[in-house]
């Protein structure tokens, strides 16, 4: 999207800062205004410099005028608290400056790192493509690119390469098998989705994996695609109908799957799990899908484990706090994205959990490497690992 | 300011507030350089974003020595250009300062900081002092509660209390030469409960525009919140008609609120809170001959069901027996709208990012022809009727203003908003009301008006108290340039 696409939506802001606080309670809702306080920082500072650059006045070639774009984790809460006419294209805005930039040859050098990795090995971290399966190496899963599978678990690049996350995929084949799901993997021939691509403005590679992505699965013949992975999961909702191809499998979140399972009497969770914990909506599974939104399906999935105890923080829902990570920022930004994770873990902790649980790899890196920077005594799950123990 | 000066300040200003405070940054100085309004940008040299009263006191002896503007700011929100840098300087943006520090429960005020927002207000109150109730202005959530009051604002509760100043009763100030002071009873003992009796300084502060000192704690009044609550609306053929009511209303000393507004504007308002779609007072909506010109609104509450059903037939009285052969509709009860405040006003923010107004306060006895002046220059001016009226302290004056909304990416029309705003500024004046939140254009046409004695006067305490014309220069009280 360039600014020349979102000039409709550029003048909605009248900067009235409403975005600033969640409404009726008031409680900060903008990470990145939040952290540096500064306009510029706000939504609508972001989407001042966006008209002022459109307007030819303000250049980009500034490097602390792009920190204030790319200083945002897309976390769309901002969209949340606006009402006026553009509220759903703020972060379009956002994005449309940061294609802008990148337009102009002003390339952000974290971001190079990951997009020369993703050109080069298809995931974000610049980790070796060939070790994109090692997570199930011992799970002897089905190979969906060799036979025929009704369900592909599409583990994402964080769980593919984290290895201190490896149990979340780990956990989630576990429970789908449980329900007798016919279910397989890529593996090695697994790649990105290119969500990462899109939201730090690299248009033309997000195009690229979207394409590849939809006529692989388009032809292995799959009726389903699972993912743990929230942002990967928002990717292939919202983002890839935007792409000329025809979707021919259903992807769902393993959160909803999960749901449905346990639901249509398939999957028992019978062992008592004795935790309090709290949820965090990841902001892909929850505003980035609009209406769409997953809120309740994560909550029923703890509610059926025996013995938890769920207790809610005071922004949730719609108006989670983010965790982060997202839009690039724990790439670029990790003194940003470990503040905002630190902020959440401490509204976690006053409800009196033991545990953060979440459905987003990104989140729970994050969430992890707050715990440990701030020395947060609080456990961070995925609902699948969560799930699992009561199998 | 000359680079050297510059340079030298922004140093300085790192090392007061830390460098992640301090911009100079063309982003923000942009942002800071404009508000909704359309007056004309002012760049800003630098932000600075103090957290403590004495990084305050510190900023103002840097800029006292080095003779550079400093512009207090919270969300630039007062619709007059009034954080607008006349003559560059330092934005001091005061939002980290949001504590609030004290609620006292007897004495029934609440001590806060100069970031403290409506929002806040509301959210603490709600969770911690349920049974007490602030003011809100119409503003976003964002806006403060220390501006509104220091800008003598029009509140929710303005009909019973009047401006926003008459609930301040208590002041702590960085004056413009840095020193320290308090104002009220919180000066000669620990509390903050009123300003009497002692002799009236806070007037060299309310109302200033921030030109005179940077108040860094004030009291307000917080007020015990009644149970009930109703709405009652009435719709009026002609202005006549609405003149006879407010009045009569106003003489009832019932009501906590007491507003009136254009019925072509309202239904724009009621169609963009359901659509959130774009909407404009330009070009003016056709209007049928059988609307209505005006409705007025009665805000009405109780501590009980029977104190509230009584009040509601004071109101019903008055219509019955003062308000004979007026062509109306009413009076209509519905579930008062009170309690969604603070919140985004919609209807005033979805034209394009612009909005602005000529907003005054006068008295009743003028409002019939100032509001049908008002608005035939809106007809003239091709606009629709956006009259906006609140009954100021059981009805001693009243607040008028016309919005206006616009969408500030169209150059033609933000011309047409200036010539309709000049017509109106020049109107309203000439009927003895006198424009709120001061644009610094009314502020010389008011001083072209008044007695050269009140303007010299003005002078003399500015000068006073600022010495260098540090603090917001070129506003109120600003020598000849
Ligand atoms: C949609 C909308 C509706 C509104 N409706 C109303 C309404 O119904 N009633 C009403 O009264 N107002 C209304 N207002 C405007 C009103 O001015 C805000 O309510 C008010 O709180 C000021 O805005 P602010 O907090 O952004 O302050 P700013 O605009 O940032 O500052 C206001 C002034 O105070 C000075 N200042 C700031 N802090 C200090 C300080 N600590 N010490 C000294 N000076 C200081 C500034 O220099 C400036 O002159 C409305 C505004 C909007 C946008
Ligand atoms: S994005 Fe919406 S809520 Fe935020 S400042 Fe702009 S108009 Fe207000
Ligand atoms: S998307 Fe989130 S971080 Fe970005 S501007 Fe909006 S609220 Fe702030």
């Amino acid at each position: 999207m360039a600014l020349n696409d979102v000039k409709e939506w550029l003048y909605g802001c009248s900067r009235c800062g409403t975005c600033k606080d969640i409404l009726n309670i008031f409680v900060p809702a903008c990470p990145s205004g939040e952290m540096y306080q500064l306009e510029s920082y706000y939504p609508s500072g972001k989407i001042a410099v966006a008209r002022a650059v459109s307007e030819g006045k303000l250049p980009l070639d500034n490097d602390d005028t792009r920190e204030r774009i790319y200083a945002c984790t897309g976390c769309l809460s901002c969209e949340q608290q606006c009402g006026v006419y553009h509220h759903q294209h703020i972060f379009e805005i956002i994005q449309a400056v940061r294609t802008e930039a990148v337009g102009q040859g002003l390339l952000n050098p974290a971001y190079m790192v990951m997009v020369e990795s993703l050109k080069k090995d298809d995931n974000v971290f610049g980790k070796p493509k060939a070790e994109r399966g090692d997570w199930a190496r011992d799970l002897d899963l089905k190979d969906a690119g060799q036979e025929k599978v009704a369900t592909v678990y599409h583990a994402g690049c964080m769980l593919s390469f984290d290895r201190e996350l490896w149990n979340v995929p780990r956990s989630a084949v576990a429970l789908l098998k449980a329900a007798g799901v016919d279910v397989g993997i890529m593996g090695a021939g697994e790649s990105c989705c290119g969500g990462r691509a899109y939201e730090i403005g690299y248009v033309g590679e997000f195009t690229k994996y979207a394409e590849h992505f939809l006529e692989t699965f388009n032809s292995l013949g799959a009726g389903r695609v699972v993912t743990s992975c929230s942002d990967g999961y928002s990717t292939f909702r919202k983002l890839y109908p935007r792409v000329n191809i025809e979707m021919k499998f259903e992807v769902r979140h393993t959160v909803e799957y999960l749901d449905e399972l346990i639901k249509g009497g398939k999957l028992k969770l019978t062992k008592k799990v004795p935790m309090k914990v709290t949820y965090h909506d990841p902001c892909h599974l929850g505003r980035h899908l609009g209406d769409d939104g997953i809120y309740d399906a994560p909550r029923e999935v703890l509610k059926a484990v025996p013995g938890l105890e769920l207790v809610e923080m005071e922004r949730h829902r719609e108006n989670a706090w983010c965790c982060g990570a997202g839009a690039g920022v724990s790439q670029a930004n990790p003194e940003f994205a470990l503040w905002t994770a630190g902020e959440r873990l401490k509204e976690a902790r006053a409800t009196g959990a033991g545990a953060l649980v979440t459905a987003c790899p990104w989140c729970e890196r994050n969430f992890k490497d707050a715990a440990k920077e701030y020395g947060q005594d609080i456990e961070i799950y995925d609902i699948a690992e969560v799930a699992c123990r009561a199998l | 300011m000359i680079e050297a000066v510059r340079s030298k300040v922004v140093g300085e200003l790192e090392k007061i507030v830390g460098a992640r405070y301090v911009s100079t940054n063309p982003a923000d100085l942009y942002i800071y350089s404009q508000d909704m309004t359309q007056a004309e940008p002012g760049w800003p040299d630098a932000v600075a974003l103090p957290k403590t009263v004495g990084e305050i006191q510190a900023i103002v002896k840097l800029a006292n020595r080095e003779k550079v503007p400093v512009i207090p700011y919270l969300a630039g929100g007062n619709i007059g250009g009034l954080t607008i840098p006349l003559r560059g300087g330092i934005t001091l943006d005061l939002k980290r300062m949001d504590r609030i520090l004290e609620v006292n429960d007897t004495d029934m005020y609440a001590v806060i900081e100069p970031g403290v927002t409506f929002g806040h207000m509301k959210a603490c109150l709600e969770k911690h002092h349920p049974h007490f109730v602030y003011t809100y202005a119409f503003s976003p959530p964002s806006t403060g509660v220390m501006t509104n009051a220091l800008l003598q604002g029009l509140d929710s509760l303005s009909y019973r209390y009047g401006a926003a100043s008459s609930w301040v009763t208590g002041l702590e100030v960085v004056l413009p030469t840095g020193e320290l002071v308090k104002i009220g009873s919180c000066a000669v003992s620990d509390g903050w409960q009123s300003l009497a009796p002692l002799p009236e300084l806070a007037g060299l502060f309310l109302g200033w525009q921030g030109t005179t000192g940077i108040i860094t704690k004030m009291a307000v009044s917080l007020w015990p919140k009644p149970k009930h609550s109703v709405q009652m609306t009435f719709l009026f053929m002609d202005f006549e008609g609405a003149d006879k009511a407010l009045k009569a209303l106003a003489r009832t000393r019932v009501p906590d609120d007491i507003i009136s507004l254009s019925f072509a504007w309202a239904g724009q308002e009621a169609f963009v809170a359901q659509s959130h779609e774009k909407i404009s007072p330009y070009p003016a909506l056709p209007r049928k001959p059988d609307d209505p010109e005006i409705i007025v609104s009665v805000e009405i509450t109780g501590n009980t069901r029977e104190e509230l059903d009584a009040k509601v037939g004071v109101i019903e009285e008055v219509a019955r027996q003062e308000l004979k052969g007026v062509r109306m509709v009413g009076p209509q009860s519905a579930p008062s709208t009170s309690a969604f405040f603070p919140m985004q006003m919609l209807g005033v923010l979805s034209s394009g990012g612009g909005l602005t107004w000529v907003g005054s306060y006068g008295p009743m006895s003028h409002w019939l022809e100032a509001i049908k002046e008002g608005c035939a220059l809106q007809d003239k001016h091709g606009f629709t009727r956006t009259s906006y009226s609140r009954v100021m302290n059981e009805g001693h004056f009243v607040g008028l203003r016309w919005l206006l909304p616009y969408d500030k990416g169209d150059p033609v029309l933000v011309e047409k908003i200036k010539a309709l705003c000049r017509d109106q500024m020049e109107m309203i004046i000439r009927h003895g009301f006198i424009p709120y939140k001061t644009p610094v254009s009314a502020i010389r046409q008011l001083e072209a008006r008044a007695d050269p004695e009140w303007t010299k006067l003005h002078r003399r305490v500015k000068e006073m108290l600022d010495p260098n014309n540090i603090l917001n220069p070129g506003r109120w009280g600003a020598p000849p340039a």
